[in-house]
């Protein structure tokens, strides 16, 4: 009788164990929410990406400390590391989904801010910006689009990105090539002169929405008329199937069948860059941030940063648009939610705009903000490309950060076909229109 | 009688710990699934709106949906006819026991043993066209004409993904070797003295002594195939178009890429259906349920 009390005891201790799992998990909820400890200071947790190998992860560190320090007693910010931006985003979206954000999210390259705003969790910032004459100032034309909707600005950038293309000096002596091209027609011969002294001349990709690739064909479109450049302007554009964008696609078959590497279909960025770092492709479309690899021995040989050149694309052409910042989401603090203010104006201010770029490189998202001598004396490839890209005469956003997110797969799931011959350039972009269209 | 009457009191008491586990951790989330799938349930939306039948309306009507439901299906057969054959096949062959047999058990378990992720990096390298071993080999032997992009080839794609995990079925040899070297030996004895050449003695004794760890390993084979994602997703990510696209992978790209929850979901319905409809026709077929004798 006595076994058969310790058999039920131990029955029901199980029992309650089960129930008392979904009772803790309730309870750290509710202690997530408790913002304010007994000190008065307002604690934000800030969950990012941008931690251990990212090549922000200095600067935010270095952000955050200074944060710290500078409203010590009032706010503090507690890192939350989540390595890997596919993760975050994950995170992001669960989070959404659940309606708990947390105070700050940095919507990056990945358009949190409309599904956030769709869910009606996003603090209004247009009359805190509009009252600070110093934050105001850093919002450029292309800033406020980025981060504005209907007129109201509910985000802040920190860094810009202004993206050309990388070619190799000596491959390009070696085919007799003296200067980057100012026409698509010339830089479609220089490719042929490349090819015929044996070298390759793009370093291009297909996978994981083929990044590289996808930089030539936006700038194509952009370049090819106002309808162009309207569609690459256009947030979520839905109609693939103009003829700007089929003759763009028509180029960039050529392209891949021409003159690229064979592990270009179906291979993914890395293989591009290192196609481009190895010396076994002349060209690569790629942003400032590739410009620490090309001094890094452990992907490539010690001299070749200097036989690095850098460019605009043809016909006047650079992507240059702030990429989406911080938001502030709604919280039932509104102590809360001032901290969290405070915290994204520290976060996208000249000073930390110019930390980006003297620690990582970063291209600040204003204009506004000085570069430093520090880092021209750091960064000589990405002043004189940032020299060039000033003088650019066609700008936009690039494809990817405009696109509906399911056409990243769609677009690499398509261009090994425009590659085979299995479709035509007509058949590709009907295709990215179906899939744009299965998000009306 | 009285002890029994009581201790049979006693049984729901013990299993109502893994009766609420399956609830909470299976039942519940699947009730979920096929209640949100009634739903227009998206991240970008404020509020779910409950549209019936709608989501199943459209995969009717989504040819990315039948395509991925074909490949499924084929994946499907071909695991369970070609994979489990195959590992039948060396399980007769390793039960006789021939010099070396317990290599070659180990052997053929090991890429069952590797990790998805890693198995799909090899291949990549294997089929890779650059530099990849089947390129360079085609090239060392004259036929640098047959070269080309195994896996981003439409003609080409299916039969090389397939070709990554079709072949390694350690897990069936295993598992049917274990069973064939437990039949009893006055039962082949039996056939001996009757005369049975050891080919009739595989197929006329063996092989139907074998038919219900056959039919466990075809479920098993079935059920593989209905999850398979991770190899998909590293090599070739549905692509090229919808060329190796199975259902899961269609469900995540819905999820991730639409950010259409109740759709995903809806498609998850079909995929749950699809394995309790192939469970019970395998089940039938090779009456795994039921007594040999």
């Amino acid at each position: 009788m006595k076994k058969r009390w310790i058999v039920l005891a131990m029955t029901g201790v199980m029992g309650l164990s089960l129930l008392a799992g979904c009772g803790q998990a309730k309870e750290n909820n509710t202690a997530s929410k408790e913002k304010t400890g007994t000190d008065g200071v307002i604690t934000i947790n800030y969950p990012t990406f941008q931690c251990g190998v990212n090549t922000a992860a200095p600067v935010v560190a270095q952000l955050i400390e200074e944060f710290n320090n500078e409203y010590e007693g009032k706010y503090q910010i507690k890192l939350e590391e989540v390595p890997g931006d596919a993760n975050y985003v994950d995170k992001i979206k669960v989070q959404l989904g659940t309606g708990d954000l947390p105070p700050v999210v940095y919507g990056g390259g990945y358009n949190l801010l409309d599904l956030a705003l769709a869910k009606d969790l996003v603090v209004d910032l247009t009359d805190t910006v509009n009252e600070d004459a110093e934050w105001k100032e850093l919002y450029s034309e292309a800033s406020l689009t980025t981060n504005s909707r209907d007129g109201k600005i509910y985000a802040s950038s920190v860094e810009g990105s202004v993206v050309g293309y990388f070619y190799n000096k000596e491959l390009f002596a070696q085919a007799g090539i003296e200067a980057p091209a100012k026409t698509w027609d010339e830089f479609f011969e220089q490719c042929d002169k490349l090819k015929a002294a044996g070298i390759t001349p793009l370093a291009m990709d297909t996978a994981e929405s083929a990044w590289v690739t996808q930089l030539w064909m936006g700038a194509m479109v952009a370049t090819s008329g106002d309808a162009g450049l309207e569609f690459m302007q256009t947030m979520n554009p839905s109609d693939y199937s103009m003829p700007e964008m089929i003759a763009a696609a028509e180029k960039v078959q050529k392209m891949l069948q021409e003159y690229t590497t064979l592990d270009a279909i179906g291979g993914k960025y890395e293989n591009a860059a290192n196609n481009f770092l190895s010396e076994q492709a002349a060209m690569i479309a790629n942003g400032p941030w590739m410009i620490g690899d090309f001094s890094d021995e452990s992907k490539t040989t010690a001299d070749f940063a200097d036989k690095v050149g850098s460019a605009i694309y043809p016909d006047g052409f650079v992507y240059d648009a702030p990429i989406q910042g911080y938001f502030v989401t709604k919280q039932d603090d509104p102590k809360l939610e001032e901290a969290a203010i405070e915290m994204v104006k520290f976060f996208t201010a000249a000073h930390a705009q110019q930390l980006g770029l003297e620690m990582q490189g970063m291209v600040p998202a204003s204009e506004a903000v000085e570069i430093t001598d520090e880092a021209k004396e750091k960064y000589p490839l990405l002043v004189d490309f940032m020299d060039q890209a000033s003088e650019a005469t066609v700008r936009s956003d690039n494809m990817q950060a405009t696109m509906y997110s399911n056409l990243l797969d769609v677009i690499s799931q398509e261009l090994p076909r425009l590659y085979s011959g299995e479709l035509d350039a007509q058949g590709f972009g009907d295709a990215l229109s179906t899939a744009a269209a299965k998000n009306q | 009688m009285k002890v029994l009457k009581a201790n049979k009191m006693w049984i729901p008491v013990f299993l109502l710990p893994a009766v609420m586990l399956f609830l909470v951790i299976y039942a519940v989330p699947l009730g979920m699934v096929f209640g949100t799938s009634l739903f227009d349930y998206r991240l970008n939306a404020q509020e779910m709106t409950f549209i019936g039948f709608q989501n199943y309306a459209r995969l009717l009507k989504d040819p990315d949906f039948f395509k991925a439901l074909s490949n499924t299906v084929i994946w499907i057969l071909i695991q369970c006819i070609v994979h489990v054959a195959l590992g039948t096949v060396i399980a007769l062959i390793l039960y006789k026991k021939p010099k070396g047999w317990k290599f070659v058990r180990t052997a053929y378990m090991v890429p069952n043993i590797i990790s998805n992720a890693a198995i799909a990096m090899i291949f990549l390298n294997i089929f890779n066209p650059q530099f990849g071993v089947i390129n360079s080999f085609l090239k060392a032997i004259g036929l640098e004409s047959l070269t080309h992009n195994w896996l981003m080839d439409g003609r080409t794609a299916f039969a090389s993904v397939t070709m990554i995990w079709v072949l390694f079925a350690g897990y069936t040899t295993t598992l049917v070797l274990a069973q064939a070297l437990s039949i009893d030996e006055s039962v082949l004895e039996a056939a001996k003295v009757d005369g049975a050449t050891p080919f009739q003695m595989d197929i006329y004794v063996v092989l139907p002594l074998l038919k219900k760890i056959i039919g466990t390993t075809m479920v098993m084979a079935a059920t593989y195939m209905l999850q398979m994602f991770d190899l998909i997703y590293i090599t070739t990510n549905g692509g090229p178009g919808k060329t190796t696209t199975n259902l899961p992978l269609l469900l995540y790209g819905v999820y991730k890429g639409e950010n259409n929850y109740g759709y995903a979901n809806t498609i998850g319905v079909v995929i749950v259906i699809i394995g309790v409809v192939v469970m019970t026709i395998i089940n039938k077929v090779l009456r795994v349920n039921e007594e040999d004798y």
